[in-house]
């Protein structure tokens, strides 16, 4: 038997919890706000918490983006836009510009996003100090008494290990010089992002109950020190081997034919549109 | 016609949130309110706010202590129960409410803990037309450079205001509605400075 759900999945009484805890989370950029997180139909950790935001504030006229890790059709992005366009019918693009809704596994798109869309992060681990203590109620009073020596004392031994900080991913953020918050495993090429976005970025963590956000036109500082500044990820020399692209974050990969290292964009939705882009100019010069 | 508590609350959300993540922003709820069919003693956009945000797991206040027919209806149509100004999650300040009480609620109502800063009230508050030329400077999260706004509360009250969020990340969130069915909100992290006259 094949059940008629609900409009988005979720019954009204869910929604309003949700959307009253992305309220509060966007009145208190970067603190975690606790929300009784729904069973779902894909598995916790992949992406219920994003998921949860999502069906909470889709609208009939709305178009959805899903990305991960930079891919439109990887599994994960599949299912999860399958799952929403079954139970609301809307509209999905994979052209980042023409989504009103983007929900995305570590990434932020490399398309600058405009001030009516909607970014929506799926977060594995919410809590920046959970590495340092392992007591919930411990990590709720350091963000409370603003104390964040833990997350400092873990960069510093990064440094003393590796001689840089070596986050790769996730790399924790000051929002409105208050709150740090763990910006979800982004790359540190996409936290600069983060800082006085013209969208609203809401990040949610289905496994660990907890949504956040950073309001548009908010600052946001990668955590660093004076004579360890903070630094992205760089591809100097590198570019994309399918659309030529340099300034974008590049995924490494091995030609598995000739066993020679290529790069390409992790963009997927960006390279395509490079290309075709590229493809229309060439048609526009050969029959000019 | 009556207000569909799926698409039209939905609509309401976004615009409430949209108005919640620019503090300054208005958005007009004029298409959803036109389907209001009730007569209340609130503004459409209040009750439909109270219809987006209420149901059996959080408490509203309602100031005036002459609205009980509001309150009933409020209850009955969100399953949410009437709490006392110091418990209540959500509360509603009508039109009609003096100074007076305004400023008692103020200083009344709870604006979270430094463990738990959301355990605090939202305020559903009724103004005057809202406008952006005003006597308002709005800075902080949410605003690129500065933003205008008018309405019919006075500068006392947006000093209780002030007060009640002087220790952030304590603090009161606002949604302000009118009688035109528009919305703006004012979270804690705003700084609003009285720069004109009202």
């Amino acid at each position: 038997m094949k059940t008629n759900t609900h409009f988005a999945f979720f019954d009204e009484g869910s929604k309003k919890e949700i959307r009253r805890a992305i309220m509060k989370a966007v009145a208190i950029p970067g603190y975690q706000v606790p929300f009784a997180s729904r069973e779902m139909p894909i598995a916790r950790g992949w992406g219920t918490g994003g998921l949860q935001i999502t069906l909470s504030i889709i609208g009939k006229s709305d178009v959805l983006k899903v990305i991960d890790q930079g891919a439109d059709e990887s599994v994960n992005a599949v299912s999860i836009k399958k799952l929403v366009h079954e139970t609301t019918g809307v509209e999905l693009t994979e052209q980042t510009n023409k989504a009103s809704v983007i929900q995305s596994r570590h990434r932020i798109p490399e398309v600058a996003l405009t001030e009516d869309q909607i970014i929506v992060l799926q977060v594995p681990m919410p809590e920046p100090l959970r590495k340092v203590e392992a007591s919930e109620y411990m990590t709720k009073r350091m963000h409370a008494e603003d104390d964040y020596s833990g997350v400092w004392l873990m960069l510093f031994e990064q440094i003393m290990k590796y001689g840089k900080t070596a986050t790769s991913a996730d790399h924790p953020v000051y929002v409105n010089g208050r709150y740090v918050m763990a910006p979800s495993p982004i790359p540190r090429f996409d936290n600069s992002k983060l800082h006085q976005s013209e969208a609203l970025i809401l990040l949610g963590a289905g496994r660990e109950k907890k949504i956040y956000a950073v309001p548009p036109y908010t600052n946001v500082e990668s955590l660093a020190f004076e004579d360890y500044p903070f630094s992205v990820e760089v591809f100097e020399g590198k570019h994309c081997h399918l659309c030529g692209s340099t300034d974008v974050f590049l995924d490494e990969l091995i030609d598995p034919e000739t066993g020679e290292t290529i790069h390409q964009c992790n963009d997927t939705s960006y390279c395509i549109e490079q290309l075709n882009k590229k493809a229309e100019a060439e048609v526009q010069t050969s029959y000019a | 016609m009556a207000i569909d508590q799926v698409h039209d609350l939905q609509q309401v959300y976004r615009k409430v949130l949209h108005s919640m993540s620019r503090p300054g922003t208005i958005s007009s709820l004029a298409d959803n309110a036109k389907k209001v069919d009730f007569n209340l003693s609130c503004f459409h956009a209040t009750f439909l706010s109270a219809m987006t945000f209420l149901d059996a797991e959080v408490t509203f206040h309602i100031l005036s202590t002459e609205q009980q027919s509001l309150i009933d209806k409020i209850s009955a149509y969100t399953s949410s129960k009437y709490a006392p100004i110091n418990e209540a999650d959500f509360i509603i300040i009508l039109q009609e409410d003096t100074e007076e009480s305004i400023q008692h609620a103020f200083a009344e109502c709870k604006n979270g803990t430094l463990i738990d800063p959301q355990h605090s009230s939202i305020w559903i508050i009724e103004s005057s037309t809202l406008s952006n030329s005003g006597e308002l400077t709005l800075t902080g999260p949410g605003i690129q450079h500065e933003a205008r706004l008018h309405t019919s509360l006075s500068s006392s009250l947006w000093q209780a205001r002030n007060e009640r969020t002087k220790e952030y990340p304590l603090g009161i969130d606002l949604i302000i509605t009118d009688e035109n069915a528009q919305v703006v909100c004012i979270p804690r992290t705003t700084t609003v400075e009285i720069t004109g006259v009202s």
